[in-house]
């Protein structure tokens, strides 16, 4: 994919997963034009982790399911072509392995991420090269920088796109809550599981 | 060893003896099978066959079901404030509905959700991913004169999906202002282009002035003038909003229910005027070719359950049936109706007192009501079989007429009553509005209440005087009084710096009384308002009082979120006969509204 396109230049995309507790998890991926009306949304029925997939994978099932599996499957499946794609989840960072996108996570003025996981979360991940302790095995390595205000986060090995990223993101910045759209996927998403089901 | 008889020799004797213990080897066989190496004997186990089972698992990218939604973008169109009409300057002769809240930073964002009626996934996430409200609002630029209410948020965003809809808040909680919020938005979002709103001859100018205060950008056309003008304005498209009175829709009707003549959107306000099926207003909005179509009113149910019927079938044709229950016709309608009181969202509005005041009539009133009462009800008797509910009708006119003043001396104790009460309202600094059904009453009542600088406002005064009165009442500190009928000062004023009410005589209807008294208690009211509501003891206006209070009841059946069981008491012939307790004739009446 490339951010080319006359009309990559004017929109966003907001990439997340919900997990249902009884259905598996939902991927969800918006794309809003500059002044934040939709133009595309695309969602996966539920996914669900088969037991040796949750054994083998062990603390790396959830980049491996969220990224790889269900944020790729996502992003192929746009039309548009968004100047950067933002996610509330450090897992689905790793779906940047197969796009050429520019894909932050939105996070929290603690280092977190925005997203809410609950009692489980997304497993353990790295703030940046100064964190204390030793490395933990798998451990997602990020970038942390900030762009009009708004903390972010790239995974380390693509560390180029922080610039990139502020680069197309700074002009807009004032305009967005970064982290509103992910409220309105996870509706969406409800409202699809709930049309599914009725 | 030597012996003793010869020579001794020196030479020890020196022997042998063999000391070799003789040892035989014992043979035991054992010897050569030491020295013998041993025997090594090398066996493989048989592994034909038998090799170890491995399982692998192969982590291939497993297909995941996706669904995927596009949508329309929004034309890249703005409505910009003219140059020369900065939007957030809004007129300071008229503060309607406009005592803003303070911005609260804590404030929920208002998000659009989708009516049950929209079924197809793809149109309900339309709704569901719009961005809230403020958003909306914030990207076009747009801007409010003041912040508004959330409550009145929420009621744009009832507004924004909905096709069908009735926005039935209490008066003064700003149905105007929601209305022209949400047409303002459709506008900008390219969902509308073509609005007609249809509202009462009075209060065109109310709206025109709302328009340029809350969506100071939006071209608005006022249907007026000669044949020729109001033809040319009905077809011209390039203004997106039309205002249009209810009055000039039989004048214009070939016109208007031309099926090349489309509205994207055609607004109703005070849609109680459609509620008789029959009239030939309902019969004419119902022609219009339109796709959208909200109906804006405080009262939707006047009289009886059937009046929602009648909006409904402009609203959609067929959707509601005179026959159903009150409880059932709740349960379809609610998602298209929204209702919220002041009590109800205005938790911090300054309160609404009643007094009734319990009136004796004058001796000179007493003496003429028996008389009239005694005779207009021997006549009625007396016409047996021949008696409609027009003739019940007369006598219930001409006995309210005696119970304001007595017709030979004009004493009236109300009047008496009246004046006590207005000499503190003028003494405090403050103003009043006193309603009557009957404009001769009223001018009665300017000739004694001259002193408190009394202005008028009724159907005699002529349209374009009123605003002038309104006007002078609301700046003028030695005018004090102003004297209403129900018909032109009951809906679409904003007199909330007034904070007494008189309604000298009663209405028929409940909802109308209501609408009078909002005129003061609404948005921006200075402070409580006090609503003095006149009635002679022992006389009709009694019975008449008690069924008010059972058609209050009908309101509140269908209105309100409670489901108890309640019974219809809407006002039938029946009890309009037994007013005078009179036995209803057999056969159908004609229905007096």
């Amino acid at each position: 994919m490339t951010a080319s396109s006359s009309r990559s230049t004017q929109s966003v995309g907001f990439l997340t997963v919900c997990e249902h507790e009884a259905q598996g998890a939902f991927g969800g991926y918006l794309i809003l034009n500059t002044v934040g009306r939709p133009l595309e949304f695309h969602c996966t029925a539920p996914v669900r982790p088969s037991r040796a997939q949750e054994i083998l994978y062990g603390a790396t099932l959830q980049a491996y399911l969220h990224g790889e599996q269900i944020g790729q499957a996502l992003l192929e499946k746009a039309k548009l072509t968004p100047l950067v794609v933002f996610t509330d989840s450090p897992a689905v960072l790793t779906v940047r392995g197969f796009t050429s996108l520019p894909v932050a996570c939105v996070m929290a003025a603690d280092g977190e991420s925005a997203q809410q996981t609950g009692s489980q979360p997304v497993h353990k991940l790295r703030w940046d090269e100064q964190h204390a302790g030793p490395p933990t095995p798998f451990a997602l390595r990020l970038h942390a920088f900030h762009v009009g205000g708004h903390p972010l986060a790239v995974l380390q090995d693509h560390a180029e796109d922080a610039e990139l990223i502020a680069e197309r993101w700074e002009p807009l910045a004032a305009e967005f809550d970064l982290r509103e759209p992910f409220t309105r996927i996870r509706e969406a998403v409800d409202e699809a599981r709930r049309s599914a089901t009725r | 060893m030597a012996s003793p008889s010869q020579p001794t020799d020196p030479r020890p004797d020196v022997s042998q003896l063999d000391l070799r213990v003789p040892v035989d080897p014992f043979n035991t066989g054992w010897n050569a099978a030491i020295g013998r190496p041993p025997k090594i004997v090398v066996e493989g186990p048989a592994f034909d066959g038998q090799a170890p089972k491995t399982l692998s698992v192969q982590f291939r990218r497993a297909p995941i079901k996706t669904f995927s939604f596009t949508f329309p973008e929004a034309p890249a169109w703005a409505l910009k404030p003219p140059a020369d009409k900065p939007a957030a300057q809004p007129p300071q002769a008229n503060p309607p509905a406009s005592q803003p809240p303070e911005p609260r930073p804590d404030r929920q964002p208002t998000r659009i959700a989708p009516p049950k009626d929209v079924i197809k996934l793809q149109d309900r996430l339309y709704y569901v991913l719009q961005p809230s409200l403020e958003s909306l609002v914030a990207s076009n630029s747009l801007e409010f004169p003041f912040e508004p209410f959330p409550y009145q948020m929420e009621g744009i965003a009832f507004l924004y999906s909905r096709y069908t809809a009735i926005l039935a808040d209490e008066m003064g909680l700003g149905k105007t202002m929601q209305a022209i919020s949400t047409i303002r938005l459709l506008l900008c979002a390219g969902e509308v282009r073509n609005v007609l709103l249809i509202c009462p001859k009075p209060l065109v100018t109310n709206w025109r002035r709302e328009f340029l205060q809350w969506a100071p950008e939006v071209p608005l056309a006022i249907i007026e003038g000669d044949r020729v003008r109001r033809e040319w304005q009905w077809r011209q498209e390039q203004t997106p909003v039309k205002i249009a009175n209810y009055e000039l829709l039989m004048r214009d009707r070939d016109v208007i229910v031309d099926p090349d003549l489309h509205f994207d959107l055609v607004v109703l306000d005070e849609a109680q005027r459609i509620k008789n099926r029959s009239s030939t207003t309902s019969q004419v909005v119902r022609a219009i070719s339109r796709s959208r179509n909200w109906a804006l009113t405080g009262t939707p149910i006047e009289n009886s359950s059937e009046d929602l019927v009648g909006i409904f079938d402009f609203l959609a044709h067929g959707f509601l049936s005179a026959d159903m229950k009150p409880r059932q016709m709740a349960k379809v309608t609610r998602d298209y109706i929204l209702r919220r009181t002041k009590d109800a969202v205005l938790t911090d509005m300054p309160p609404k007192l009643y007094r009734d005041a319990e009136l004796e009539l004058t001796p000179e009133q007493f003496e003429t009501y028996q008389m009239a009462e005694q005779e207009g009800v021997l006549r009625l008797e007396g016409m047996g079989e021949g008696i409609t509910i027009q003739h019940v009708f007369e006598l219930v006119l001409r006995l309210k007429q005696v119970c304001n003043f007595d017709p030979v001396t004009g004493a009236s104790s109300k009047l008496e009553r009246l004046e006590a009460d207005l000499e503190e309202v003028a003494a405090s600094g403050q103003k009043a509005i006193i309603f009557s059904q009957w404009v001769h009453c009223l001018d009665r009542l300017k000739e004694r209440l001259q002193r408190f600088g009394t202005l008028e406002y009724h159907g005699r005064i002529p349209s374009k005087q009123r605003d002038g009165v309104i006007d002078r009442f609301r700046h003028d500190p030695d005018k004090h009084v102003i004297l209403m009928s129900y018909g032109a000062g009951s809906v679409g004023l904003n007199l909330q710096f007034c904070r007494y009410v008189f309604l000298f005589d009663r209405w028929w209807n409940p909802a109308i009384e209501d609408q009078a008294i909002n005129r003061a208690h609404r948005i921006g009211a200075a402070g409580s308002v006090t609503v003095t509501r006149m009635l002679t003891v022992g006389t009709i206006e009694e019975r008449i009082n008690q069924v008010l209070e059972e058609k209050r009841a009908l309101f509140d059946q269908i209105f309100s979120q409670h489901e108890g069981p309640r019974q219809n008491v809407g006002l039938t012939q029946s009890e309009i006969f037994g007013l005078f307790n009179l036995r209803t004739p057999k056969g159908p009446l004609q229905a007096v509204a």
